[in-house]
């Protein structure tokens, strides 16, 4: 228990006392430096990020997204994806443009790319159908 | 549960929003739905008007697309309300459109009324609309000294603006190096120098320092704008060479001609913010006629007590709060100062001194004030 004619019983020495000066140069260097543009332009920044944040993380769509993407196969595919998007476009930039027809459509059709790409895409579309009806189907249920 | 929001401004939006929030799972199975009717698709920044008046800011910065500021969720529509039928519970739209309601919120604002006072509307400059504010900004460029006059009618907005205007111009002189050649004559309409006594306690001291002569109870009563007099009630007169007017201000004009409220004010109870003798109807903002100042943040914290209120009643049959008066005023004390007043029923101001970083506070909320309609801060 401490008197009002006690004083506490903390020394400083030289070496914290020029870092306590150093924090306060920093502080009014800062000070001095800022204008009104600037903390302007950072609150403005910083009010649309929270924004832009707020809407994400309520977005029950886009967490779904995120939580698919955070997962190890999503992102093989995404690995995947990427060195596809890669290679594809290197393929696409040095073979010379196609001269169409029917020949032409009937060779890419019969490539297992092709067919593989077919079914990919009628998978996916074939769940978004299912995904899509039930969500409506619990809306509707619940009015 | 139909909820329809009349005025998109800061206690509309605000009421809309977090709403939106509180209800999205009753908005999404469909239990509940909010509308909004406002009268611009344009949402303006008002505070900003003051800055926009000295040059510190440019119109676009005062404005964002109402659509952009509220939830998705939430049905917008760009007409105004002529019609109240309150004891039918729904009201009609410029358009002639019908909208019912199980709970309406009324958030119409106020608006300057320079016509009250004769003379006025011609003789004084203002910086209460975008093209006034600009105008009175190219008055002060090319004013080179001479008497400023600043005349206060009652009722106003934003309590605090005549005596921010006074310090911006004792500032904006001051900068311009002409301040010694430039005499501002402060008037206000009663016994001292600011309506709120701790303001004005504060203020004195800083307007002696300044070197503002000021002129208490004087309530305008005409603008000679011919001969540059502007003349009080009580039978004084003040020759000036550029006069800045805080206007009076009144209610919208469909609230007095739909027998809601004099003077376009709606009688509201001081805590659940309903209008009086109805459950059904809330009011907000400026547009109550509370003992309140009609700034946008007693409309912010009113806007929440709203919302909360109107979700629990919705999820639980009661409501939850009590409004207390709370308003948080900043206040800029130059262009580079600035303080802050806080303030409810209860307690008065108690005001801390100037600082810069108080001042930064303020621009920082100038950008702020978007993420707080949006119902986040």
């Amino acid at each position: 228990m401490t008197t009002e004619n006690e004083t506490p019983d903390v020394e400083f020495s030289d070496v914290d006392l020029q870092q306590l000066i150093e924090v306060a140069q920093l502080i009014t260097a800062a000070r001095d430096a800022m204008s009104d543009e600037i903390v302007t332009r950072l609150s403005g920044a910083l009010s649309e990020g929270v924004s832009l944040l707020d809407r994400i993380t309520r977005n029950e769509g886009l967490m779904q997204l995120l939580q698919v993407l955070d997962h190890p196969d999503t992102q093989n595919w995404l690995v995947a994806l990427s060195e596809s998007l890669h290679v594809a476009s290197q393929e696409i930039a040095s073979t010379p443009p196609t001269k169409g027809g029917v020949l032409c459509l009937t060779r890419v059709a019969t490539e297992p790319g092709t067919l593989e790409a077919l079914r990919f895409v009628a998978a996916l579309c074939g769940n978004m159908s299912q995904s899509l009806r039930e969500q409506h189907r619990k809306g509707i249920n619940n009015t | 549960m139909r909820i329809l929001i009349v005025g998109g401004g800061t206690g509309g939006t605000i009421v809309a929003n977090n709403l939106a929030r509180r209800l999205s799972k009753e908005i999404r199975t469909r239990k509940a739905r909010i509308t909004m009717l406002s009268a611009s698709d344009q949402h303006m920044y008002q505070p900003g008007l003051l800055y926009l008046a000295f040059g510190q800011m440019t119109p676009d910065e005062l404005y964002r697309d109402q659509a952009s500021l509220l939830e998705s969720s939430i049905i917008f529509h760009v007409d105004p309300v002529e019609e109240y039928k309150i004891e039918e519970k729904y009201v009609v739209t410029k358009s002639g459109k019908r909208h019912n309601y199980d709970v309406l919120v009324i958030a119409t604002g106020s608006r300057i009324a320079p016509a009250q006072i004769p003379g006025m509307t011609e003789g004084a400059d203002t910086f209460y609309t975008e093209e006034s504010a600009i105008k009175l900004f190219k008055k002060l460029r090319e004013f080179e000294g001479g008497t400023i006059a600043i005349v206060v009618g009652v009722p106003h907005k934003c309590p605090i603006a005549p005596v921010e205007l006074v310090f911006s111009l004792n500032d904006y002189f001051k900068k311009r190096g002409i301040r010694d050649k430039v005499h501002i004559k402060y008037h206000y309409p009663i016994g001292r120098i600011h309506t709120i006594e701790n303001v004005a306690t504060w203020a004195k001291p800083e307007f002696d320092r300044m070197g503002i002569e000021y002129e208490t109870l004087f309530n305008v009563e005409e603008v000679d704008a011919e001969n540059n007099v502007v003349k009080s009630l009580e039978g004084t007169e003040t020759a000036y060479d550029l006069l800045i007017a805080i206007p009076p201000h009144c209610g919208m004009e469909e609230i007095e001609a739909n027998n809601l409220g004099e003077d376009g004010w709606i009688p509201t109870d001081r805590h659940s913010l309903l209008m009086d003798g109805r459950d059904d109807v809330y009011v907000v903002g400026d547009t109550t006629n509370l003992p309140v100042s009609k700034t946008g943040s007693a409309a912010h914290f009113e806007a929440e007590v709203i919302a909360e209120n109107i979700a629990s009643v919705i999820k639980m049959g009661t409501p939850v709060r009590d409004y207390d008066g709370k308003v948080y005023c900043f206040i800029e004390t130059g262009h580079d100062s600035a303080t802050y007043a806080m303030f409810d029923y209860k307690n008065p101001p108690d005001l801390t001194n100037p600082s810069k970083p108080m001042h930064w506070f303020k621009m920082a909320y100038n950008q702020m004030y978007w993420t707080s309609v949006r119902g986040l801060l």
